[in-house]
């Protein structure tokens, strides 16, 4: 029998010291964290409490104002959706390797990366001063939102596509306009609506945080009964939220699968 | 062509003063062994691939100058046909073969989908019915077999009604029996249209019975250039550097 030389296995120090690091975070963040442990134990007690008042009795008559309230944080997610696509669209093709020069292809990559970087609501606050509490607010701040990341999956989806076609179209003569008409949007297509959608059940429940600072919609309203203390219309609105989050996810989701799974 | 060198980026020399003179109306084999430079010539002359020296004139175009529109212009009249077929799969035949027309028709008319002239049309359904899969007009281009996603490259080159059609390795993901088909078609459309035909074989059997001449490259250089007749398996020992194998030849 021949002796096998097994190659020596390259032990990963990389890799190893970066686990001990966030180990050292980890624990660290747990000693500094200044929490009364104490009322730890209460807190079962406390959320039974809680859940009591909100669902024991629930005040069903606000149903009807819930709904509308959700409605218009759907629609606020929706327009800004629709804005963040329409944005995204262009500027994630000149984000491409191969579409655009790399001075312009690397400032909108670090553009889409501090647009991920910002929570949607600090967003929204920063164009309030101009926009004011609106609904009009919340759809512009989910839209910018968005197109960070609709731009980033963008590029990453064109620059992902079957190079064959692009050579054919440029082969027989075709312009960049034409190149990306008919090169690559076909075989995009089915991702970037994937795409889209995904980024809609994501703005849905952003739409409802985008409440609280007060730009209308079910938030709003959340924000407010809690204020007031009013359990019993909270647990509703609670309902409500999850409901409609929930449908809308499982649509929206279904949809996608046929997409990508019927191609 | 005259002198053409053509050095990539990397510094790799895929062809070396390479003159040739193709006359309308050949059906020209180009064959060598991978790597001679076969993809780079073919590539040269509808200017994919840019030429480092040396001139190269195609119709009335002049490659080495040749820019932006006038490229695209010269590219509109030459067809190209692949080994992988380069199909957008998701989308009908028909729009597949329509690509033909791009150069043909304004932008903005080729953006918008179903806004080609009915004459474009005219000239797509004419050309799948000239390879035969006219009945698939409106399938999806993924739905189809091998040897009918490259009938339906074949059309998307005709579409183009161009004076010279490059085939690219066209049957090499093709089964035998399908292969003869394929090189059937081109074959037709050079003798039927008149349209020039130059494509690049690897199998000598292929090249001898549909080319009606033969260009050998070997690392970048001509080394055979002449009717089919004269190129005998000698000859063929000289453009690969070693004696002809039997897995040089398709058989069938
Ligand atoms: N885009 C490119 N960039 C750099 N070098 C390239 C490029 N394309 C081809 N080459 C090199 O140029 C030489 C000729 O390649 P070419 O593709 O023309 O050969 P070929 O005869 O078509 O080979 P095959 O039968 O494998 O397709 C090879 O050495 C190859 O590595
Ligand atoms: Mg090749």
């Amino acid at each position: 029998m021949t002796v096998l030389t097994i190659p020596s296995r390259r032990r990963a120090w990389g890799r190893s010291t970066a686990m001990i690091i966030v180990g050292a975070v980890v624990i660290g963040a747990f000693w500094s964290v200044d929490v009364n442990w104490a009322r730890l134990a209460d807190l079962p007690a406390q959320v039974m409490h809680y859940l009591w008042l909100m669902f024991s009795d629930p005040n069903w008559s606000k149903v009807p104002e819930a709904l509308g309230q959700t409605w218009k944080s759907v629609a606020m997610a929706w327009v800004g959706t629709v804005i963040g696509i329409l944005l995204s669209f262009p500027l994630g093709f000149l984000a491409a390797r191969g579409f655009s020069p790399a001075p312009v292809r690397w400032s909108m990559r670090v553009g889409f990366a501090i647009i991920r970087a910002v929570p949607e609501i600090i967003i929204a606050i920063a164009i309030l001063s101009v926009t004011g509490l609106t609904p009009l607010t919340g759809a512009l701040a989910l839209a910018i939102g968005s197109v960070g990341t609709l731009g980033k999956w963008g590029y990453e989806a064109i620059e992902g596509v079957d190079p064959g076609p692009i050579e054919a179209t440029r082969a027989s003569g075709g312009n960049i306009a034409q190149i990306l008409r008919w090169g690559v949007w076909p075989s995009a297509t089915p991702d970037f609506i994937s795409f889209w959608l995904y980024r809609f059940e994501i703005n849905v429940r952003s739409s409802a945080v985008l409440g609280l600072i007060g730009v209308g919609g079910i938030g709003d309203m959340l924000t407010s009964y809690t204020q007031f203390r009013e359990w019993s219309t909270v647990g509703v609105l609670i309902i409500v939220v999850v409901i409609v989050t929930m449908g809308i996810d499982a649509i929206s989701g279904a949809i996608r699968r046929r997409i990508v799974e019927g191609t | 062509m005259r002198d053409v060198t053509v050095r990539y980026a990397s510094g790799v020399v895929a062809l070396k003063n390479v003159s040739l003179d193709i006359r309308p109306g050949e059906m020209v084999s180009v064959v060598g062994l991978s790597g001679s430079g076969k993809s780079s010539l073919i590539r040269t002359i509808n200017g994919l691939v840019p030429i480092t020296s040396g001139s190269l004139r195609v119709g009335g175009y002049h490659l080495e100058s040749a820019r932006g529109g006038e490229l695209r212009r010269l590219r509109g009249e030459i067809g190209m046909i692949f080994q992988g077929f380069n199909l957008a799969k998701r989308t009908s035949v028909l729009n597949n073969v329509l690509v033909g027309r791009l150069a043909h028709t304004t932008t903005l008319r080729t953006l918008l989908l179903g806004a080609y002239r009915a004459s474009d049309r005219e000239i797509a359904f004419e050309a799948l019915n000239r390879v035969g899969i006219l009945s698939k007009v409106w399938d999806r281009a993924s739905s189809l077999s091998g040897g009918q996603q490259q009938r339906v490259a074949i059309a998307r080159a005709l579409c183009q009604e161009p004076r010279l059609v490059l085939a690219d390795e066209p049957v090499a993901s093709l089964d035998p029996p399908t292969a003869h088909e394929v090189m059937d078609d081109l074959r037709r459309i050079n003798q039927d249209l008149g349209i020039t035909v130059i494509t690049n074989l690897h199998l000598i059997d292929l090249a001898r019975s549909y080319g009606t001449r033969i260009i050998g490259l070997r690392a970048g250089e001509v080394v055979f250039d002449g009717p089919v007749e004269s190129a005998s398996d000698a000859v063929f020992a000289k453009i690969y550097g070693r004696s002809v194998e039997s897995a040089d030849v398709l058989g069938l």
